[in-house]
This record gives structure tokens, C-alpha cells and sequence, in this order.
């Protein structure tokens, strides 16, 4: 690990500090909608549909008389899930396949290049949106879209550290004394992708957020009656004149969600291209 | 280069000259004689006799008409036959064709279009594999022409439930390219489909009623939803609205709209599958009856604007209806949690409700029923699906727990019931009452319209006394009307009928 | 060292590969989506004989390697037939919807050129300066900001404080060319809001580093003025990676295009292709799919063969 601790730059520190707090406050909704929310985040009421922002509902009701407090915290829940989840699909795949092409090259390598690079022939969204339109709208289906969609990132990222590390003397040396390039890879050269691989996966996760909301947006993520960023945006549409605040605060925590990210990311980047130097 | 000039020269002259032709022979056109519909179905069928959609039906009434014609207050008249005669025991149909009527293509209309129409409808023109294409003139065995202008109608049994079947269109004989090219005998002819945009109609200067239609030419506008045809209407590209919500209503300027709100005829349903556990158990069927409150679910889906039903008929459908149900499942939470108990279910149970994406109003029903069904311990989940799979696993094989949907019909109470028998295609919840098809089976050779109203009504009682679904509402139809327009009539149907459609006079 | 030509043919190959590849994909995809065909276009009420019997018409009982190859055959051939739901050509039906997606991002494009340019020149002249600052925040402030949402808060602003554009009106070029251009600007804009920030951000690195290079030093101890030196070296050479930035952004414009196009409601690619997949039209569905994806590998193809003859050093990796 470069020493991202010490010796902080203050644009870096500016940069973790923004993304920590932005983030913070999503992690916050979510940690404590675990426990307890205002009202039940599916629990609807005729009696007060549409109702604007209150002591009593701070952020309003929607047009099922629901509270949009508690939904759009009950909604960072599937934000953060998901997101997570896909990275770790992306992750493990863009591994695996990434740092066999870097470590043997040759037909190995264009083999699985050419594979990533078919799949990042499809606008990433049209790929995420078809796979889950054909095997039907779940969050299990759209977390295996997206982590399809984003492996042969990872996996870029994999082969072209590997193809450098790969040249160092001590893996050239543990080559020779016959370690098994299984054992090679995982124990010497995967660690040393790590700093590498960690801004792209701050960076995934916020891209995968801005598709899943998308895709929810189209109804083809979380169900209803669970809420999602995307979800209420959309269902908040035809309110967009009578009930404004239905659209500004999903909108404001899903932003908050995907810079705080980019913050964090590009916190990252400074540091490690400051400690590179 | 030469020729090219030459030839454009000829044809403006003849352009020229025709239009000057034209100009002669017309009163000068009014160019704003028109009207736009907004619909929110993407049109694809226009083959009077394959066509399935509620949402297809409602445009090509207005191309094509059948022997008899429903008008805006479910009566049926006469239309291209102006006679009927039924035998006693209704097995026998024989018609009176209308003289003096033309196709939109200039032929004339003769019983053997009548005879060729009504055998492709039921199948049996030569091949066809002998099934029908509308389903209910199944039962048709022959048509024959028998003296000059009449054509009579055998059929397998006696149905005296048939007559509101004749509304299928009738086409000229051997014509087969109505998909593409729908010729009728309907107040306006069809005149272009450009997908995901609109279909034009433009007007048959030979109607046989004279006078009508009013207007020239008649555009279906394809909206993506009823908030994008709201946005036009406000706008002023659309004229005509239907199947707007209250609130959405609201919204419009009232000197530029007029508001219209008619009962549908639809019968919005929260099917239960009579065929899984635990919605075979009577009790758990009722409890959910007792468990909902309708009037809320209306107030979330349509803003109010809809009628509660408990049984499976809509009140639109007259004495057919049985009022005295009415009431029959008012919210009674305890009645419902000793009727779970009762059942072995006090703590309740998970059940899945697959709905159909593209329709809100069911999704939302959906998401409305899984709160309010939280209160006797039933976790609703629910899987949206889209249209086609929806029919696929839900329609017609059968494969689901519970869903929404609204069933629609023609306005006959026959066509209401008919699938709550235990073969019927359209018993998608897995109904099953010996007493329920034994009525049913006895309807159709009733000739007394009393004897006919008690039967119906004994069969809506056993619907509801065996809750064999949650009936939820009637939705309102609203519909939006530029104030320009005058004559527009909401159907209890699935029809937007533009022959009496004209513009205000100043 | 490899040739010119040498590299050119390896390029192609792996062009056809891709997609070969990617129609592979496109058709497994769609061979196993759950949902009859034959049933969906004849509704519920139809019998298992009329079924079959379409079934047959539309050539879905064959084996799937001979239904791969005449599907493939036909896309390349640019005749991928006759869509189940439209009963039209797919070709025909695209070519309608085509001028919404395509001038939408075409102006989307403009719009990141014609804004990134000059705020990046700008900003990299004194960076660090607050102008710079105020630039990269709200740069990263846009990147975060998905283009549906975007699009959501420009309609509620443009609803409530001047009611000149119309939402939701779509006009054909043919009818109105301005009023084509004119109905497309809000959505375009949603959607090049995050690639104006994704070009800006670069551009602006990019010359910096520029600037710093050696040759460039040199030029100034030369006299030559800062506006010379940009025009002269810092844009040409940032110009290599621009052309592969901007053929990512234009393929995530196109992405992005299918989403706003609902909210705005325009009759584009979008809403095409979720009618088709809502319908198991698959002429349609791979006949959108395919082409998009073509557009994008050849987007890519081009972008690599230009940066290859903007600086050959590429050609040695």
C-alpha cells in the first residue's frame, strides 16, 4: 500500500474529507434505517396522500400517502447493497480473467481481451438493461448485469498491472524456483494489483449506482412496493408540478451517494499519483 | 435530363388540374375538420376478426361494422342487417342485409360478404383449420345466404346470448389483407399506421348514414403514458383523452377541456388462484375480501374516481347486475383475522401477486393491497412482469399465486361470466362450481329475459359467496375533450366512437 | 516493429471477431428469454393450432445454428426482416427513430465540445486560480448527476420558470427542422452534462501536462505567446487521447440517450427497443442491439486507427 495515511496533500484531504462527509450521510440513513424509521417505508395511508414537506413528515408523503423520509432512507438500503454487491461480482471475475491474459499473454490473453472487449462493445446500459429484461426485473438479476457489465474494467486494470509486475525480479525469480504461477498469481501478483484495483472499485461502485438507478428509473430494478432511487424518481414524475419535493430528495441522497464516491476516488488519485512521484 | 423536366411539367399540370377538379366538385374544406386521439397502447392489430386488444378494438370500430352495433348506452341496434329474426329455441339467426351500402374500396355490399365475413370469424371458410377466430362464434355451424337479402346462421346449439357476437366486422368476400390494409364499411376509412406514432383515418364520403361522420380526417396518436398525452393535451396536439385519473384531470384548463367521466364496464380484480394453497381455503379468500378497503384503494389508483364492486359484474351492465350484493365485503379487520385463525393461519402467510408492468393502476392496486393486507399478517410480494410473460405464465398457464387486472367485455353479461366455468379458456383462477356451470350451461338456451336476469344473478351470488376473488372496482373512464369538439360520447366499452364527433359551431 | 499495414489487418480482425462474437451473444441472449412468441402476438384466447402454425410462418420451429445464420446473414446483409409486433421491416422501423437518438447525441456531442473546449483552456491557463476551483467542483458535482435525473430537475425548472420549451412535444426534422433541433435541446443537454465535466476534467489535465513537457518549455523560452503554444502543440498532442475520450463519451451518449428519451418522452431507440423486448419481438430487439453495438465497435475502430496516425508510438504497445 502507498502511504495514503502520511504526508496527505491538502487537495487529497479536501477531497476524502467532502467524499467522507457526502457518503457519510447516505451510510448514516442506511445504518439507522436497519433499526428504525420514521414510519413504515411500505406503510400507505389514503388519508394523507401527497402531502408537502411537514414537522410531521419532514420530507412529505407521496402519492400513496407514504412517507418519503423513511422510504428514501429504506432506499439507501438496495443503493448500497447492489452497487456492492456488483463490484464484488466485477472484481472477482475482472481478476480472474485479468491477470491470466497479463501473466501468459499470447492466445490466452487475446482470448479473454476479445471477450471483454465484445462486451464492452454494447453502450454498458443497453447490456445491463436487455440481460435483466430478459431474465426479468430483480435485484439478483440486475447485480449479475452490472457485474457482467463492469468485469472487463477490472479485468483491464488486472492484466496491464500484472504485465508489469509480472517483469519484476522476484516474480521472475519464484518462476525459476518452480512456484506454481496458480500460487504466483494469487499470493505474489495479486496483492500488488491492489492499489490499483481500489480506485476502480470506488469508481465502479458509483458507476454502478448511476445504472442501477437507471434501470430502477425503467422499472427494471428493485420491485415495488420496495423503494429505490430510481423507483421513486420515476413514480415522482407524474408529480413532477404538484409535489416537487418527491423528486428533490432522492434525487439530492442519490447524488450524494455517487460524489461522495468520486470524491473518495479522486482523493485516491491524487495521493497515489503524489506518492508515485 | 430532358425527360425528367418533360415528365415533372405533365404531372404538376395534372396535379393542378386535379386539384382544380377537386375544388369544383367539394365545398372548399375546412382545415381545421379534424380531430387527435391520444391512446397509450401501441395500435397493432386491424384484422376485425383476430383482434385481441381492448386498445386495438377501440380504433377500428370506427372502420369496420358488424351486422349489429353497440351504442354509447350498451344498446344493441341494428346495423348492416336491419333485421333479425331467432328461432324458438335460438339455434336459428337469420338476417336482413342493409341495401345501399358501400365498402371503403367502392363494392357493394352483398349477403355473400355477410356469408364470407361471418365464416372466417368462426372458421370456417376453406383454410382455415376450423377454429374461430372469435372464440364465442365458435359454435356457428353454417351460414347460408337463404332468399335475396337474407343470410341464416345455424348453430351447434341454442344460444340466445349470441346476438352481441354480430358486432364482428364485416369485410369484402375473399379479402385476407385487413392487417394492412383494413377495409370495412365504418364511418371512416384507414388511411395510414406509422408505428409508435399514430394511426389516420380519414372519412368515407359514402357512409350509409347519411350526414356522418362529421369530421375529415381523425389521427390516433400513440402517447407513452397518460402523463406524456396529459403534456400534449396541455399543449394542444391532442383534442380527445380518455383514461385520465381525477387527479390528473385537475390539472387541465376547463375552458380549453371538458371533462367526461363514465363508468368502464371493467371489473378490476385482485385474482386469487383457486387452485394453490392457501387460497383454496374458502375462509383465507374471505378473509382477504373482509381484510381490504376498497374505497382507499380507489382513492390511491383513481384518485377516487371508481366504483366499488364485490361481485363480478360491473353495475353498468343494468338489471343484470344484482344490487343486493352490494356491501357484501365492507372492511371488517377482526371478522377477517378469526376467519385466518379459523383457517390455521393466525400468523398470517407469504403469497407472491404478479402484476403486469405496463399498467400502473394494477401495480399500484398491488402495492396498495400489500400494505393494507399487512393488518392480517398476508406479505404481499410482488414480481412485475411484462405484458407478455404476464400472459404467458398468469393468462394461460396458469402459473401464479395471486394478480391484478382489469377484465373487460362486451357489453354482455354473458361474455362477463363466461369464464367462471370450470373448462372455460378464461378461468385463469382455477374456479370450480358444479352449480356455477350448470347455470351457466342452462343461460344460453333461456329465451325469457326474467328467467335469464335470476339465473345471472344466482350465479353472481355463488361468485361472491365463494369469494372466489377480490373484486375491487370499476374504474371511472375520464375523459379529457377540447372544448372545439362537440358530440363525443363515452362508451361503457373499450370504444371511441367519431362518427357524431364534429366541431363547435361558431 | 510492426507495419502500418500489418497493424491495420490486425485491427480488422479483431473488429470481425468482436462481432462475430457479439452477434453470438446477442442471439443466445435472446434464443433463451422466457415467453412464447407465437402466443404473445396471438394473445391469450388464441388456439395451440393457430399458435403452431404461426410458429412455423415465422420460421421459429427451424434449429437454432440454422435460425443464427439466417438471422446473421440478414443483419449483415442490412435486411434483418420483418418485426412480429410492427409487421414491418425492422430497417423501416429504426430508420423512424433514428433521428431522435442519433440528433440527440450528435447535439449532445456539440454541446461537450463547444463547452469543455473553451472552460478547459481557460481553467488550465492559471490552474489552482478559484475560477479553476469553481470549475472542477461543479465538474464533479455534473459527473454525479445520472442524465435522467438531470433531466428531471431541467424539466422542473424549465416547467417553472419559463414555459417557453415544451416538454414532451416531439416534432419530425422533416416538418420543422428548428423546431426539431429545438424539441431535442433539453434532453441533449441532460445528457451531456456529465460527459461536458468528463471532457472538461481531462482536457484540462491533459494540457497541463502538456504544457509542462519539455518542448513546450522550449517554445516559450522562444517567445512564442501562450495562445500560439496551445494551438501549435499542447491541443494537437492532447488531441491523441481525445479521440478515444470522445469515443467513449459518444457510446455512453448513446447509452444514455435510451434512458432520457423516456423521461421526454420522444419517439426514439429507447422506447423502441423496450416495446420490443415487452413484445419478444426479436427481429427487432437483436436488430437494435446489434446495430448499436456495431455502432460502437466501429466508433471504437475508427478512434484507434486515428490515434494510431495522430502518433504513431501507439502502434509499438
Amino acid at each position: 500500500m502507498p502511504n495514503t495515511h502520511k504526508n496527505r496533500s491538502p487537495e487529497a484531504s479536501a477531497f476524502y474529507t467532502a467524499g467522507l462527509i457526502l457518503l457519510g450521510i447516505v451510510v448514516a440513513a442506511f445504518i439507522v434505517s436497519l433499526f428504525w424509521t420514521p414510519y413504515a417505508p411500505d406503510a400507505t395511508d389514503a388519508a394523507s396522500k401527497l402531502v408537502p414537506p411537514s414537522l410531521e413528515h419532514p420530507f412529505g408523503t407521496d402519492n400513496f400517502g407514504r412517507d418519503v423520509l423513511s422510504r428514501v432512507m429504506s432506499a439507501s438500503k438496495y443503493t448500497i447493497f447492489i452497487s456492492a454487491a456488483g463490484v464484488a461480482i466485477a472484481l472477482i471475475l475482472g481478476t480472474v480473467a485479468g491477470i491470466p491474459a497479463g501473466y501468459y499473454g499470447g492466445f490466452t490473453d487475446r482470448g479473454i481481451m476479445l471477450l471483454g472487449n465484445s462486451i464492452m462493445c454494447f453502450p454498458g446500459i443497453l447490456l445491463a438493461l436487455v440481460a435483466v429484461a430478459v431474465f426479468g426485473p430483480s435485484v439478483t438479476n440486475v447485480i449479475w448485469a452490472l457485474g457482467l457489465v463492469f468485469a472487463p474494467t477490472f479485468a483491464r486494470v488486472c492484466r496491464v498491472g500484472t504485465m508489469e509486475i509480472k517483469e519484476l525480479d522476484y516474480i521472475t525469480h519464484a518462476h525459476v524456483m518452480g512456484v506454481k504461477p496458480a500460487r504466483i498469481m494469487a499470493f505474489h501478483i495479486f496483492p500488488n494489483l491492489v492499489p490499483q484495483l481500489l480506485p476502480a472499485t470506488v469508481i465502479g461502485l458509483a458507476n454502478m449506482t448511476l445504472f442501477e438507478s437507471g434501470m430502477s428509473y425503467l422499472g427494471l430494478g428493485v420491485q415495488p412496493p420496495d423503494a429505490s432511487f430510481g423507483k421513486m424518481l420515476s413514480d415522482a414524475q407524474s408529480y413532477i408540478r404538484v409535489a416537487p419535493w418527491l423528486i428533490v430528495f432522492p434525487a439530492l441522497m442519490l447524488v450524494f451517494y455517487i460524489l461522495g464516491l468520486y470524491f473518495i476516488s479522486e482523493g485516491l488519485r491524487v495521493s497515489l499519483s503524489k506518492g508515485g512521484k | 435530363m430532358n425527360r425528367i423536366t418533360r415528365f415533372i411539367a405533365i404531372a404538376s399540370v395534372f396535379a393542378l388540374m386535379v386539384s382544380v377538379l377537386a375544388g369544383c366538385t367539394k365545398k372548399p374544406a375546412d382545415a381545421n375538420n379534424f380531430a387527435v386521439v391520444g391512446i397509450t397502447q401501441e395500435p397493432g392489430i386491424f384484422d376485425p376478426h383476430t383482434v385481441v386488444a381492448a386498445g386495438d378494438e377501440e380504433i377500428i370500430f370506427n372502420i369496420y361494422e358488424g351486422l349489429y352495433k353497440f351504442d354509447n348506452e350498451g344498446n344493441l341496434n341494428p346495423c348492416l342487417a336491419t333485421d333479425v329474426e331467432i328461432s324458438e329455441d335460438a339455434s336459428v339467426y337469420t338476417f336482413k342485409i342493409r341495401e345501399g351500402v358501400k365498402f371503403h374500396d367502392g363494392t357493394d355490399l352483398d349477403p355473400i360478404d355477410v356469408v364470407y365475413s361471418l365464416k372466417r370469424a368462426a372458421g370456417l371458410n376453406e383454410g382455415q383449420d376450423g377454429t374461430a377466430l372469435v372464440r364465442e362464434l365458435d359454435s356457428v355451424k353454417d351460414v347460408q345466404i337463404t332468399s335475396d337479402n337474407r343470410v341464416e346462421v345455424t348453430l351447434e346449439e341454442s344460444n340466445s346470448e349470441l346476438l352481441s357476437y354480430f358486432t364482428t366486422g364485416i369485410i369484402p368476400e375473399g379479402y385476407d389483407n385487413c392487417q394492412n390494409a383494413p377495409v370495412g364499411t365504418g364511418p371512416f376509412k384507414f388511411d395510414s399506421y406509422t408505428p409508435g406514432q399514430s394511426v389516420i383515418l380519414v372519412k368515407n364520403d359514402n357512409y350509409w348514414q347519411k350526414g356522418l361522420p362529421y369530421l375529415d380526417k381523425v389521427t390516433f396518436k400513440v402517447c407513452a403514458d397518460m402523463d406524456a398525452g396529459l403534456t400534449e393535451l396541455a399543449n394542444g396536439s391532442i383534442d380527445i383523452f380518455p383514461y385520465l385519473t381525477s387527479d390528473r384531470a385537475k390539472q387541465l384548463d376547463s375552458s380549453k377541456y371538458n371533462i367526461l367521466s363514465n363508468g368502464s364496464n371493467m371489473v378490476q380484480i385482485f385474482a386469487l388462484n383457486n387452485a394453490v394453497e392457501p387460497l383454496n381455503d374458502l375462509r383465507v379468500r374471505q378473509a382477504i375480501n373482509y381484510a381490504i378497503n376498497r374505497k382507499d384503494i380507489i382513492s390511491v389508483t383513481m384518485d377516487g374516481a371508481g366504483v366499488e364492486l364485490t361481485t363480478a359484474m360491473s353495475p353498468a351492465m343494468g338489471s343484470y347486475y344484482d344490487t343486493s350484493l352490494d356491501g357484501t365485503f365492507d372492511q371488517n379487520l377482526e371478522k377477517a383475522k378469526s376467519l385466518m385463525a379459523d383457517a390455521g393461519y393466525e400468523n398470517g402467510f407469504d403469497i407472491t401477486c404478479t402484476v403486469p408492468s405496463s399498467y400502473l393502476i394494477h401495480v399500484n392496486t398491488a402495492v396498495e393491497l400489500a400494505s393494507e393486507l399487512k393488518a392480517i399478517g398476508i406479505n404481499l410480494e410482488i414480481k412485475q412482469v411484462d405484458w407478455a410473460t404476464w400472459l404467458d405464465t398468469v393468462y394461460t398457464g396458469r402459473q401464479y399465486e395471486t394478480t391484478v387486472i382489469a377484465l373487460t367485455s362486451t357489453y354482455a353479461p354473458y361474455d362477463v361470466l363466461e369464464r367462471y366455468q370450470t373448462e372455460s379458456g378464461g378461468n385463469f383462477i382455477n374456479y370450480s362450481n358444479s352449480k356455477v356451470d350448470e347455470l351457466m350451461a342452462r343461460i344460453p338456451g333461456t329465451i325469457d329475459e326474467n328467467e335469464k336476469v335470476s339465473l345471472y344473478h344466482q350465479v353472481l351470488g355463488i361468485l361472491t359467496d365463494d369469494a372466489c376473488s377480490v373484486y375491487i372496482q370499476d374504474p371511472t373512464t375520464i375523459t379529457a375533450v377540447s372544448t372545439r369538439l362537440e358530440g363525443y360520447h363515452v362508451y361503457p366499452m373499450y370504444v371511441q366512437d367519431m362518427s357524431q364527433v364534429k366541431l363547435v359551431s361558431n | 516493429m510492426q507495419s502500418k499495414a500489418g497493424y491495420l489487418t490486425g485491427k480488422l480482425i479483431e473488429l470481425i471477431l468482436t462481432l462475430l462474437l457479439v452477434s453470438l451473444l446477442v442471439f443466445t441472449a435472446f434464443s433463451i428469454i422466457p415467453g412464447d412468441t407465437a402466443r404473445v402476438m396471438l394473445g391469450p384466447q388464441a388456439s395451440e393450432s393457430q399458435v403452431d402454425l404461426l410458429r412455423a410462418q415465422l420460421g421459429l420451429d427451424k434449429p437454432l445454428p440454422v435460425r443464427y445464420g439466417e438471422w446473421l446473414w440478414g443483419l449483415l446483409s442490412f435486411n434483418p426482416g420483418t418485426s412480429y409486433a410492427y409487421n414491418m421491416s425492422v430497417s423501416e422501423l429504426i430508420g423512424q427513430r433514428l433521428p431522435v437518438t442519433l440528433g440527440m447525441s450528435a447535439i449532445a456531442m456539440v454541446m461537450v465540445i463547444i463547452i469543455s473546449y473553451p472552460l478547459a483552456i481557460l481553467s488550465a491557463r492559471k490552474p489552482g486560480r478559484l475560477g479553476d476551483q469553481i470549475c472542477s467542483v461543479i465538474g464533479h458535482v455534473l459527473f454525479a448527476i445520472p442524465p435522467y435525473v438531470a433531466s428531471l430537475l431541467l424539466i422542473l425548472l424549465a416547467s417553472s420558470l419559463f414555459s417557453l420549451l415544451t416538454v414532451g412535444t416531439y416534432v419530425k426534422p422533416s416538418d420543422d427542422f428548428l423546431g426539431y433541433v429545438g424539441c431535442l435541446l433539453l434532453p441533449s443537454f441532460a445528457i451531456a452534462l456529465p460527459k461536458i465535466a468528463m471532457s472538461f476534467k481531462f482536457l484540462r489535465s491533459s494540457i497541463i501536462e502538456q504544457r509542462n513537457a519539455d518542448y513546450v518549455r522550449t517554445s516559450k523560452s522562444h517567445g512564442l505567446s501562450d495562445l500560439k503554444i496551445l494551438v501549435r502543440h499542447v491541443l494537437p498532442n492532447s488531441n491523441v487521447s481525445s479521440i478515444t475520450i470522445i469515443s467513449i463519451i459518444l457510446s455512453d451518449i448513446l447509452g444514455g440517450s435510451l434512458i432520457v428519451e423516456q423521461v421526454f418522452n420522444l419517439p426514439g431507440l429507447g422506447r423502441l427497443l423496450l416495446s420490443a423486448i415487452s413484445r419478444r419481438d426479436f427481429p427487432l430487439l437483436s436488430g437494435i442491439v446489434f446495430y448499436l453495438a456495431l455502432i460502437t465497435v466501429l466508433l471504437y475502430f475508427i478512434s484507434d486507427i486515428a490515434s494510431s496516425l495522430a502518433d504513431p508510438r501507439i502502434r509499438l504497445k
